[in-house]
């Protein structure tokens, strides 16, 4: 595959409203998935070939093993990773009082609408719930740190 | 003095209140929506919070996140600049509540003046002249119609809780008036969840002129002289100057006592303009009074010698206002340079400023957020520069702005920058002899695209 005709189609989709685009043609296909923020390219070969899925040269995450190839390794999959980020501005919390124990650590199985923390403002305790099933890779955030609007707390990894 | 501000605001004015906070050696804290991650004001504060994703209903119009943003970084102070959150009662309340100083006047004052039914009322009880009407808000057709006639036509209906030029009707006999009265109050209803108007009589052929005053928190109140600011399209000003062609000493001794008349009758304190019309016979009538800084205080700033925003922080640090009285002197005139293309009737155009290039000189002053490669947003207000000039006469300033403007290079995107070179090069505008009206009779004419 072309890898100019991927540069292209990836930022034709990332210009775009569109979200997700699949071209499939001559038995080659190929898939680019708009998620926010950032693009990942997933490139899967020809279900014959042992080789693993080709990265895309955009942002960090790498591309997803194809579902069709059963001999398909996957390669260090961080395109499952899934970023939690803060709905607003506040003091950042583990735990739900100050003796407690963490709300999540890293290895935590979460699905959605598991409390993962507390970001407090104006004196009000907001309860940030996960939006996505998964596991916590890691804690972006120190206990009691002033976060921002849509600053990174956790990294969640996807099934 | 404040130790540390945060400026709910964006924009140049942000970046203005940010340049002055640090010659007083105060720290700055900026918020900022996503759209704006690049702008200037975030670039220069000391710290900067995100707040919010790019519409200002999400980020600067969000009381919640701007005060948890003042909280976090522990701020004394907050600067609401104007438009947003400047005359927003509940904000102005919610900050004294959390112990942190608003700059600008108490919620109750700007509530008072925020009615406008309400601030004619007052002001009228405190002796300054208003334009004749009703006595507070129309119960009806008939009792508006028999008012119009007491008044005289032409009369004009407004919104009770409007602003901005919406919400208003012009009725010129009694067959127009029932229709005029129930679209008014339809579209105030839309427009401003309130129905209720008030009825004024229209004041023909007006200059807008408007008086900068200043009040402290030991009872002291000033005036800064007059702005004029005619030149208004849609009820947006677009070209403002002191001192105004159609003032001289004695009214301008007459509306500023007026003014300070009315700030005194509700023990105003910091910055606010109270906005006059000025009929051909040189009377004044009472408008409005906006409890914030305004856009165009640069122009009082430049015949007056004073930098206002610094009036603001120290009177709001408790402060004293200066005794001496304060006479303008020279003149000035600001031009608004919008993101709009004035060819095609100022259709927004935002997108990539590509190359910015900005006059200078002696009495030639820009305050602004852009620069080349910056990305105007579409979601704020246009305005992305201020182009002010100071010269001993009017005709020296309009001169000094004409020239300057043709220097001004803004590429990549449409500017009003060709709009303002036409009307520095008008007769009518350079004769000083003009109203509110000037715009609607102003023709652009047609130029070669650079």
């Amino acid at each position: 595959m072309d890898l100019s005709y991927v540069k292209k189609l990836i930022k034709l989709v990332s210009e775009s409203e569109v979200d997700e685009v699949e071209i499939e043609e001559q038995g080659k296909k190929i898939r680019v998935v708009k998620s926010k923020p950032n693009i990942v390219a997933t490139v899967p070969v020809a279900s014959l070939s042992q080789q693993a899925a080709m990265e895309a040269p955009i942002a960090a995450p790498v591309a997803q093993p194809p579902a069709a190839a059963p001999s398909a390794a996957p390669a260090p999959s961080k395109s499952s990773h899934h970023e939690i980020r803060s709905p607003i501005v506040g003091t950042f919390y583990r735990s739900p009082g100050p003796d407690a124990a963490p709300f999540v650590d890293i290895g935590s199985s979460i699905s959605t609408g598991t409390v993962l923390c507390i970001v407090e403002a104006m004196k009000l305790m907001n309860e940030i719930e996960s939006d996505v099933s998964g596991k916590i890779v890691k804690v972006m955030v120190e206990n009691g740190q002033p976060v921002e609007y849509d600053q990174v707390l956790f990294i969640v990894d996807k099934p | 003095m404040f130790k540390k501000v945060l400026i709910a605001n964006r924009g140049e004015i942000a970046l203005r209140i940010i340049r002055v906070c640090k010659q007083f050696g105060i720290r700055t804290v900026a918020v900022y929506s996503k759209a704006d991650s690049d702008s200037l004001h975030v670039r220069f504060a000391d710290e900067a919070v995100c707040i919010g994703p790019p519409p200002g209903k999400e980020s600067y119009l969000k009381i919640p996140r701007i005060m948890a943003a003042a909280e976090i970084t522990n701020v004394d102070a907050i600067h609401p600049g104007y438009g947003f959150l400047a005359e927003n009662a509940s904000f102005a309340e919610i900050c004294t509540t959390s112990g942190i100083k608003f700059i600008g006047p108490s919620p109750e004052m700007i509530m008072a003046m925020g009615d406008k039914a309400l601030a004619k009322d007052t002001m009228k009880k405190a002796g300054v002249p208003v334009v004749p009407g009703s006595e507070g808000v129309l119960k009806s057709t008939e009792e508006g119609l028999e008012i119009a006639k007491a008044v005289g036509f032409p009369v004009i209906i407004k919104a009770v809780a409007g602003g901005g030029g919406r919400g208003m009707r012009i009725v010129r006999e009694d067959s127009e008036f029932d229709n005029a009265f129930k679209t008014a109050q339809h579209e105030a209803q839309q427009g401003f969840n309130n129905p209720d108007v008030y009825l004024e009589k229209y004041v023909e052929e007006p200059r807008h002129v408007e008086i900068q005053v200043f009040g402290d928190r030991h009872g002291n109140v000033i005036h800064l002289g007059e702005r004029d600011c005619s030149v208004q399209r849609r009820h947006q000003k677009l070209i403002e100057e002191s001192p105004s062609p159609a003032v001289d000493e004695n009214l301008r001794q007459r509306m500023g006592e007026a003014a300070i008349k009315g700030c005194k009758a509700v023990n105003y304190e910091n910055a606010g303009t109270i906005e006059f019309l000025v009929d051909k016979n040189g009377d004044f009538y009472f408008m409005e009074m906006n409890t914030r800084i305004q856009v165009e205080h640069p122009v009082t700033e430049q015949v007056t010698g004073h930098d206002l925003i610094k009036l603001q922080l120290q009177v709001a640090a408790g402060a004293k206002l200066p005794r001496r009285k304060i006479v303008p002197r020279g003149h000035a005139i600001e031009c608004r340079i919008n993101a709009e293309d004035p060819f095609t009737d100022f259709r927004p155009s935002p997108g990539k400023i590509t190359d910015f290039h900005m006059p200078g000189g002696f009495g030639v002053r820009v305050d602004t957020h852009s620069y080349a490669g910056y990305h105007v947003p579409p979601y704020y207000d246009s305005l992305i520069a201020k182009l002010v000039v100071f010269a001993q006469t009017r005709e020296g300033a309009i001169n000094k702005m004409a020239s300057a403007l043709d220097e001004f290079t803004i590429q990549g995107i449409k500017t009003t920058i060709p709009f303002h070179r036409q009307v520095m090069r008008n007769e009518k505008f350079r004769s000083g002899k003009f109203d509110t009206g000037f715009l609607n009779s102003f023709q652009i004419v047609p130029e070669e695209s650079p």
